[in-house]
């Protein structure tokens, strides 16, 4: 209860400090920063940082507020779960690696490790004498080409 | 006229529904009078659908305004070349032009066949026109280019239309959709012969020699489309960014991939008959990504800031993409038989297994890309909630593949095909090897940290050395044996084996794009406001505004940014970035001022004006070896063109006259 009163009191000074200002976030490089995690709701595809639209509805205000934040002395984390707790988790740029999209991360590592596994199943298989048909010669049989070919030798 | 137009799409329609039936109840009863006339429908589709586009086009060019697709997608004040272009700017249009394409390329396929490969020709026309029934059913009954507005049951127009979206208003993004499109629908030529050969059990890689000048050639539009479209982001975007896994990019870029795969596969068949079943697999997958590209562009499924045209058409194009595969799927596993390898693997260190290494690494980066485009997709429907999966998810993914990719780029050519000797493992590698530690001990010591940059600068280096060894050494045969100095040596060995020496370009193309890729790893760039007369700073350079302006003409209204830019007090003359806001659809656009030069470009961006209407807010962006794109794609181009020269030596044999081949067996030579 405490914190969050504090936090409130050093956002709302914060706020004051900057009406006098018409600084450009970006030119904060911790917003600038901290933008591109964000995306641009906008329907852009860019981050918050590199969205491009001329007085876009989304980036403009989330750039405005990175800055108040940035300037309350709150960190990077803080500012993020803010964000995500405003937006939803698509708000980030990449999801968090926990949950269901932790296979969302590993997926294409599975994958790479099936496919090496399949390659070096092929290697193998490939690498395998080709088939020989017929029945597989016994032993009686060798020893009688073994005594035919020396006998052809003397 | 627009009459004209949908009745040629209609009756183009019908004549695939026909040619296909013609070619497959002709393939399969041996009759010849079926088959020909299924052929000669494709010739007929062709005319239709250029009469059907030349209809479309030129109510762009006059602006005949009735057509809701002139109205929704062209305006007056436009200039000729994107009124023209507005004929892909659009759903409708641009499906128009995915079904003329097609047909273009059926016909050529007719035409160059007309009289070879007998047996598989129907099946062939049979597996092109199954698309192409397929697009013509959208093109008819789902978006059609020839709505007419209309209030009650007459038809009316508006006085002027919406116009093309400006971010398309853009000479490089006027020619990538048709370039990425030419390589998107080529690849069904590859996939129409792979079937074709399937379906009859042809013996021998009869398909593989006949479409390997498609692939190439289809591969080298992919290709191009693909940079067009970087090269776009990059000058139009405003803020430098050439490419941001974007889904639609995504898209153009997966079959690409699997095309790359499949160009360096097709060889362990045509020289050792060996993954014949993976090649099938590989052609088919190009060919079904190429249109899954079309779908996630035109569904917008996965929402993007290219699926500029939304609709419902996505289910139209699951299902025909479902049942094309349950049938390519069929009859692969169906003649599993008929695709049994030929040849055994000798060695693990051999040219085979570097091949099986490449293609596993490149499906490998596009399952990871395929995956990462979807998963908010799965993710949302198995959670509820809406995720993003962004830039920093693909990079962290694919900078590795990436860079093990070129890794393989230098080793793989150099392994002798059955088995190679530690011996010459040693000889081949050990310069280049010790260049690329060296470089990279250099870079460390210069102050370079950055991890996958030192790795990807010592990988360059040591690629483009075997590359330019491997010239050598065969220049220097060849100047030995007839005396030419070495740099017509190295052209007369590049002649002789145009496939072997063109693909080492293009090798050397995609080291040059690395370079360029690597140079991000050092961007800088700053934001400022500035008036008349304020200075900023980047870098080396130092910039100080001079002018602010601002003007109209009849398409938009444009602010410029003059501003001095000096490079460590010498003076660099001035640049103007300009920010345009277009009248008819009231979007904003960047045209920002680029001073490219080899080391690095310096971009600046025009992002709007302050609040209070005094101060432009300036980006200044520093980008090194971007360039380095650009120029390995040119020479990526040059290595695809020389691959497609047939070799020189086969000529010079049919015409020595020493040789005295005689009549039959000459014409043969000469083929």
């Amino acid at each position: 209860m405490l914190r969050r009163l504090r936090s409130s009191v050093i956002l709302l000074a914060a706020a004051t400090l900057l009406l006098g200002q018409g600084a450009t976030p970006l030119e904060n490089p911790r917003v600038r920063r901290l933008g591109d995690q964000l995306v641009c709701l906008c329907g852009c595809g860019s981050s918050v940082t590199q969205c491009n639209m001329l007085h876009c509805e989304f980036s403009e205000p989330a750039r405005q507020k990175l800055l108040t934040m940035v300037n309350a002395g709150m960190t990077d984390s803080e500012i993020l779960a803010a964000f995500v707790k405003e937006y939803g988790q698509r708000i980030l740029m990449k999801p968090p690696a926990e949950g269901f999209n932790l296979l969302g991360w590993l997926m294409p590592f599975i994958a790479l490790a099936a496919g090496l596994a399949l390659v070096w199943w092929l290697i193998r298989r490939f690498r395998a004498p080709l088939a020989v048909a017929g029945p597989a010669p016994d032993a009686a049989l060798l020893a009688r080409i073994e005594k035919e070919t020396d006998e052809l030798d003397s | 006229m627009e009459n004209l137009g949908a009745l040629a799409v209609l009756l183009a329609f019908c004549l695939a529904v026909f040619a296909m039936a013609a070619s497959i109840v002709g393939g399969w009863r041996r009759n010849s009078f079926l088959v020909e006339s299924g052929r000669r429908a494709v010739y007929s589709i062709w005319l239709l659908l250029t009469v059907a586009s030349g209809v479309l086009v030129t109510g762009l060019l006059t602006g005949d305004f009735r057509f809701a697709y002139v109205a929704a997608n062209s305006n007056r004040a436009m200039p000729m070349l994107y009124k023209f272009a507005a004929w892909w700017g659009g759903q409708e249009g641009s499906l128009l032009l995915w079904s003329w394409l097609l047909a273009c390329y059926a016909a050529v396929v007719m035409f160059t066949n007309r009289r070879k490969h007998r047996g598989i020709m129907p099946w062939v026309t049979a597996a092109l026109m199954a698309p192409q029934c397929f697009f013509l059913i959208l093109n008819a009954f789902v978006a059609s280019p020839f709505r007419m507005l209309a209030v009650g049951r007459g038809i009316t127009s508006v006085a002027d239309g919406r116009g093309l979206n400006p971010l398309l208003q853009y000479p490089a993004m006027a020619i990538h959709p048709p370039m990425l499109y030419l390589g998107y629908v080529g690849f069904a030529a590859p996939f129409a012969f792979a079937m074709g050969s399937l379906i009859t059990r042809q013996p021998g890689d009869d398909w593989i020699h006949t479409t390997r000048r498609w692939t190439l050639v289809t591969w080298l539009f992919q290709t191009s489309g693909i940079v067009l479209g970087a090269g776009w982001a990059y000058a139009v975007l405003g803020w430098g960014g050439y490419w941001n896994w974007d889904p639609v990019e995504n898209a153009s870029f997966l079959p690409w991939v699997t095309a790359t795969a499949f160009l360096h596969s097709v060889m362990m068949q045509e020289k050792k008959g060996m993954m014949k079943v993976w090649n099938m697999v590989l052609v088919s997958a190009t060919f079904f990504l190429c249109i899954f590209g079309t779908f996630l562009t035109r569904s917008g499924i996965v929402s993007s800031v290219h699926a500029f045209a939304q609709s419902s058409i996505g289910w139209w194009f699951l299902g025909f993409l479902a049942i094309m595969i349950a049938g390519a799927v069929w009859l692969i596993l169906s003649r599993l038989d008929y695709l049994k390898s030929e040849a055994r693997l000798e060695s693990v260190v051999s040219r085979e297994s570097s091949f099986m290494f490449n293609n596993l690494i490149l499906l490998a980066a596009a399952f990871a890309i395929l995956w990462g485009t979807l998963f908010p997709v799965i993710s949302e429907a198995v959670t509820g909630d809406k995720i993003t999966v962004g830039p920093p998810f693909f990079n962290r993914i694919n900078i590795p593949i990436g860079l093990f990719l070129l890794f393989l780029t230098g080793v793989g050519p150099l392994f002798a095909w059955r088995r190679t000797s530690l011996e010459s493992l040693r000889r081949n590698f050990q310069w280049p090897l010790a260049g690329g530690v060296a470089l990279v001990g250099g870079l460390v010591a210069a102050g370079m940290r950055h991890p996958y940059a030192l790795v990807s600068f010592g990988l360059c280096l040591f690629v483009a050395w075997t590359i330019l060894v491997e010239f050598s050494k065969g220049a220097r045969a060849i100047h030995l044996k007839t005396g030419q100095n070495l740099a017509r040596a190295a052209v007369e060995l590049t002649q002789r084996n145009t496939r072997r020496y063109g693909g080492y370009i293009v090798h050397l193309g995609i080291v040059l794009m690395f370079v360029g890729f690597t140079g991000s790893a050092f961007n800088q760039n700053t934001t400022v406001e500035a008036k008349v007369g304020d200075s900023l700073s980047l870098g080396h350079y130092q910039m100080r505004v001079s002018e602010i302006r601002d003007a109209e003409n009849d398409n938009y209204t444009w602010y410029t940014a003059k501003l001095e830019v000096s490079r460590d007090g010498q003076a660099l003359g001035a640049m103007t970035p300009e920010r345009r806001m277009y009248k008819a659809s009231r979007q904003g656009t960047s045209e920002v001022a680029i001073r490219r030069r080899p080391n690095e470009d310096l971009y600046l961006n025009f992002a709007g004006m302050s609040d209070d209407n005094q101060r432009a807010v300036i980006q200044a962006f520093v980008f090194p070896l971007v360039s380095w794109i650009w120029i390995g794609f040119w020479v990526v181009a040059a290595g695809t063109l020389i691959c497609l020269v047939p070799n020189k030596v086969r000529f010079q044999y049919a015409r020595m006259p020493a040789v005295r081949v005689t009549g039959k067996y000459a014409a043969t030579a000469q083929k």
